[in-house]
């Protein structure tokens, strides 16, 4: 009984896993059994030739290099700014009620509506990639600022004020702290976008300044598709590896929201 | 401390209209004694004591705090008092410590000097080796005993508590009961404790203030001269159950108008 149940534990923390080699592989089979071009669909074996090889010549390490120093700084600069946009929303009315009108207006459109106007103001280098992707990461950051300092326990507050709290000390010691949690999520929102936006801001724009974006478009372009299947596969991992390492982070952060109430 | 709490009456604004939960309420709290506020939900036994500790406005009346050995020099409201809620209110980015130690850290107390305090506290409240967990790791009635901590490192003459105990499980409730107990006869504070639980109130209280349902009046003040040091025994003895039919005819009427008053549909902050 004890062996099925621990085999059957490790089936399940296996399946996930399995489920992907099985797909790669019957990929593999079928694009060597029907001979499918590798321009339209190249076998898993042959992308992985493309990734060994971009590793070698240093090409995956310095666009991915370029592309991670431009998601960094952009979100660097939407958190900072959001969060302390944000806390000063929720320390003056008057402040919240201006801000509001502009964030009602601005947040719905399209931020990849804006990289016209930005190129022709900022040109195609870096102002223009890293200012894109913290504009668009800036307004999940503020809102969910904004909404975790106004949205802090009435009772909390109460209680602070009973123990003998002055404004000041409400403010650093109850409804900032208390504000954490839905900061942090504003940020994974914030951290989502500006991986979007980065990579597109690459795509779009055009002139030869690296990064895994450029690197798509430009393979794409000349029918490499190894190598956009190569870009696409280092995109999800490093992608899955920041979210990961945002959530390790939230819980050094705030080990509370993680644990429950019973 | 004396509390005297005269004509006081507290309207909710809704909107257009006012909801009154307080209806001319007048009291006097006895120093050093253990009142107990016994009401059915909703009849505005919170709001009164939180009126009482400054955290709400009266909208009429008066409410003063004085030292009867003292002359009659009124107190700020709060300045005196300390509440214990009914959901506790941790700090749940707060270690156990530092939840205990907020009203010190607050007064500007260093803290090695505060964290002495609190651990001596934690120790007395039956959390020693829990200083570094945060109330999210702890059981219901430890969370409790921190609560009750938090209140008590302010030593403050008044200790107002809404019921503190309403959450528990009937066992844990027990424990605390004794435990309250045990600090009122030690310190003999001035305590307001607001219940809904007739053999709570009886138990614990000096006196018994029985409040009707909304709007929320005083019906009726009900001594108890049970003897102290008490135990949960009493409960079995007669002179408890012939203050438990008293206490139950008067507050059954008023439970009922309450339910009445809720199918009917009118609710308000409670």
């Amino acid at each position: 009984m004890k062996v099925t149940t621990a085999v059957a534990r490790i089936g399940e923390r296996a399946l996930p896993a399995v489920t992907i080699f099985a797909f790669v592989l019957a990929w593999e089979f079928w694009v060597r059994a029907r001979g499918i071009a590798p321009i339209y669909l190249p076998a898993p074996s042959a992308i992985a030739v493309e990734l060994y090889r971009m590793t070698m010549d240093g090409s995956l390490l310095y666009h991915l290099g370029l592309t991670l120093i431009r998601i960094f700084a952009g979100f660097a600069l939407a958190g900072i700014s959001g969060i302390l946009l944000g806390m000063l929303m929720g320390m003056s009315h008057t402040l919240a009620r201006i801000a509001d009108v502009w964030i009602a207006a601005l947040y719905p459109l399209p931020k990849i509506s804006l990289i016209p106007l930005l190129i022709i103001w900022l040109g195609t280098g870096e102002a223009y990639k890293i200012v894109i992707s913290a504009v668009t990461a800036f307004f999940p950051v503020v809102i969910s600022t904004y909404a975790g300092i106004r949205q802090v326990d009435r009772g909390l507050l109460k209680t602070a004020v009973d123990l003998g709290a002055n404004q000041r000390q409400l403010q650093t010691k109850v409804v900032i702290p208390a504000a954490i949690p839905s900061i942090l999520a504003g940020l994974q929102l914030g951290m989502g976008v500006t991986i979007i936006l980065v990579v597109a801001a690459e795509m779009i724009g055009g002139s030869a300044q690296g990064g895994i974006g450029y690197l798509l478009i430009s393979s794409g372009q000349v029918m490499q598709t190894e190598k956009v299947f190569a870009s696409l596969v280092v995109l999800a991992v490093v992608g899955a590896m920041i979210i990961k390492l945002q959530q390790w982070a939230d819980h050094k952060i705030a080990p509370w929201m993680f644990q429950s109430w019973r | 401390m004396d509390v005297v709490v005269s004509q006081v009456s507290k309207t909710w604004e809704t909107g257009t209209s006012g909801v009154l939960a307080l209806d001319q309420v007048s009291h006097r709290f006895g120093s050093r004694r253990f009142t107990c506020i016994l009401g059915p939900s909703g009849c505005g036994k919170s709001t009164l004591i939180q009126i009482i500790g400054g955290l709400e406005k009266a909208s009429a009346g008066e409410i003063h705090v004085s030292d009867p050995a003292r002359a009659e020099t009124s107190r700020a409201l709060g300045t005196d008092s300390v509440m214990v809620w009914q959901n506790l209110n941790l700090f749940p980015w707060r270690s156990v410590i530092d939840n205990v130690a907020f009203g010190l850290e607050m007064r500007g107390v260093p803290r090695p000097d505060r964290y002495r305090r609190a651990r001596a506290l934690i120790a007395s409240v039956g959390l020693r080796g829990f200083e570094d967990h945060r109330p999210g790791q702890l059981s219901g009635g430890m969370r409790q005993r921190v609560a009750l901590a938090r209140a008590l490192i302010l030593d403050r003459p008044i200790l107002l508590m809404d019921e503190p105990f309403a959450a528990l499980d009937a066992q844990t409730k027990i424990v605390m009961q004794e435990e309250l107990m045990r600090i009122f006869e030690q310190t003999h504070k001035t305590i307001l404790f607001v219940t809904h639980a007739i053999e709570e109130a009886i138990l614990l209280g000096d006196e018994v203030v029985v409040m009707t349902a909304r709007p929320g009046r005083i019906k009726d003040t009900i001594a108890i001269n049970l003897p102290r040091p008490r135990s949960l025994e009493l409960v079995a003895s007669k002179e408890f159950g012939a203050l438990f039919d008293r206490v139950f005819h008067l507050i059954r009427d008023e439970v009922m108008k309450a339910m009445q008053e809720q199918d009917s549909g009118t609710a308000g902050p409670s």
